[in-house]
């Protein structure tokens, strides 16, 4: 299991916001994190600890010091190799179908042929249980729907990282429960490396194939191998000490 | 079951109204309550339908209606293509460039607060008492607007979509006609309202002021029936400017509209 390569290898990052002249402190501070390919790592942690931040930094989205690099090469501007599925729910594109908005991506990637764009779209959205919706306009879906096209529409691009913030903190904790199982699966398939922030213990200890808890400035305080057996559960074994041990540490 | 009460209601009302004012119109007319004037202020109704009748139908002797309308239009379409164009091309480099953005900015705020009629003198002398002139007038009344709003509709563009753009590999011209442009079209939208009714409003002054041998037009040939006294036949001619109007609004921007902002649900 650890022979597998490394996608993602961030050295050294220092992050501090410069708004109107007044930098902020290091919001995050010497960090340091690999992280292997087809990996599910979970990064838990109080509020503004820095997980949006660190995100958007290796999304390429936020100018830092220090080196994140990809298989290798280090990434400074947002590309395709790494898409970010962010938790608001108004991320799709209104102007465009469904449809429109997983293949848009994808034409500018050079596939034109439209059977080929129509299988991909039709594939994805059967993968987040969402067949058939392809004409309708992101704002006559739900919430949870939106947040499935969106996944869907990373998926299509075939990235390397799929960045996740917190994508279903707004969600109800049924249809949460539901997207938690159908990730689980869609990652267990797909050739992708997912990077999944969440204030939730339940849903780091379910979705993670590792789980890491930063704290203030970014320090990582825990970091563990999720060996619980899978489906996870509240009744599996080892369960309730994997979370008192995150509660615990969430709450000191 | 309300809805369409409140619908009979509004339109019952709005048809009395229309009644009550062409009575009192009428009973104003026949009384001659102006005296050896009232002809002029108010002609009979019957006159001004006749007259309606006449010009669209082109029964009339003379140069047809139509093609006043026609030179009118002509010039109103010119000129809003060369506005609207020209001020997705200055906001768009306004978008590029920061330097060019502030200037930009400021340029729009002094001419939107420019009539173009004022500019009239110089704009004759520099073309000539020629169609060239209405162009420039109404590109004038069009591009600031339309510029303003444009450049407040990509300032609100939210940041996830622009986000969302650069991830998908979006930069430059790209990133402003695959995210800039669609997420700005309801400012758009309301914008080439503004234009429209700024051009239009332009062109009809522009032609009353002084006709265009070569090309008149709608305001032109008021001016005409003015001086001519045919005072039912200018009345008539308001009436076609405001369906004209009308036409507009119902035909072009709400259609515009129910395809776009609305169909998209980003209609504010
Ligand atoms: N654009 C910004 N400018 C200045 N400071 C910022 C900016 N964005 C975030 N910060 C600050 O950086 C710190 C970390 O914010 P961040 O959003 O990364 O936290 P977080 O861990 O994602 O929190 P949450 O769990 O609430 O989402 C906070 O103190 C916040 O105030
Ligand atoms: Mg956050």
């Amino acid at each position: 299991m650890s022979e597998r390569e490394t996608v993602l290898k961030i050295s050294h990052l220092n992050k501090r916001y410069q708004d109107e002249g007044n930098p902020s402190g290091n919001i995050l501070e010497d960090f340091n994190l690999e992280v292997k390919r087809n990996e599910f790592l979970c990064i838990l942690g109080p509020s503004g600890c820095g997980k949006t931040t660190l995100l958007r930094c290796i999304a390429g989205f936020e100018e830092f010091e220090g080196e994140v690099s990809i298989e290798g090469k280090a990434k400074t501007e947002p590309d395709t190799d790494r898409i970010m599925v962010f938790q608001d729910f108004n991320q799709l594109f209104p102007w465009k179908t469904v449809e429109k908005n997983i293949q848009y991506p994808l034409k500018q990637q050079g596939v034109q042929d439209k059977q080929t764009l129509q299988r991909i779209t039709a594939e994805y959205l059967e993968k987040v249980n969402l067949p058939g919706i392809e004409k309708k306009y992101p704002h006559q879906l739900s919430g949870g729907m939106k947040q499935r096209v969106a996944i869907a529409k990373a998926l299509a691009l075939k990235p390397k990282i799929i960045l996740m913030d917190e994508p279903f903190a707004a969600l109800d904790a049924m249809t949460r429960n539901r997207l938690q199982a159908e990730l689980i699966s869609i990652s267990a398939d797909e050739d992708c490396t997912f990077i999944f922030i969440t204030h939730n213990i339940q849903e780091a200890i379910v979705l993670g194939s590792r789980v890491i808890l930063m704290s203030k400035n970014g320090k990582i305080k825990i970091e563990e191998q999720n060996t619980i057996a899978r489906p996870v559960t509240p009744a599996s074994e080892g369960y309730a000490r994997m979370w008192t041990r995150l509660h615990d540490a969430l709450e000191e | 079951m309300n809805r369409s009460k409140e619908r009979l209601h509004s339109i019952l009302s709005q048809i009395l109204f229309v009644v009550l004012v062409g009575a009192c119109w009428e009973t104003v007319a026949k009384l001659k309550v102006f005296g050896t004037k009232s002809d002029l202020i108010f002609p009979p109704l019957e006159a001004i339908g006749r007259a309606f009748v006449t010009n669209i139908f082109n029964l009339g002797a003379g140069t047809s209606f139509w093609v006043y309308i026609y030179n009118s239009m002509r010039l109103l379409l010119i000129g809003l293509v060369i506005g609207i164009g020209l001020s997705f091309v200055f906001t768009g480099l306004s978008m590029i460039s920061r330097t060019f953005y502030y200037i930009y900015n400021l340029v729009v705020s002094i001419f939107d607060l420019l009539p173009g009629v004022a500019l009239l003198p110089v704009v004759i002398i520099i073309f000539g008492i020629k169609p060239a002139v209405i162009v420039f007038l109404i590109a004038h009344s069009v591009i600031w607007p339309m510029s303003r709003n444009i450049l407040d509709g990509f300032l609100a563009v939210p940041v996830i979509y622009v986000e969302a753009g650069k991830n998908i590999g979006l930069k430059g011209v790209r990133l402003l006609t695959g995210v800039y442009i669609p997420a700005t079209a309801s400012y758009v939208i309301s914008g080439l309202k503004v234009s429209w009714a700024r051009a239009w409003r332009g062109l009809i002054s522009a032609e009353m002021i002084f006709g265009i041998a070569a090309s008149p037009g709608i305001g032109f040939y008021i001016n005409q029936m003015r001086t001519n006294l045919k005072n039912a036949e200018m009345y008539a001619t308001l009436i076609v400017i405001v369906l004209i109007g009308v036409i507009v609004q119902y035909g072009i921007f709400a259609p515009i509209e129910k395809y776009t902002v609305k169909r998209w649900g980003m209609s504010k």
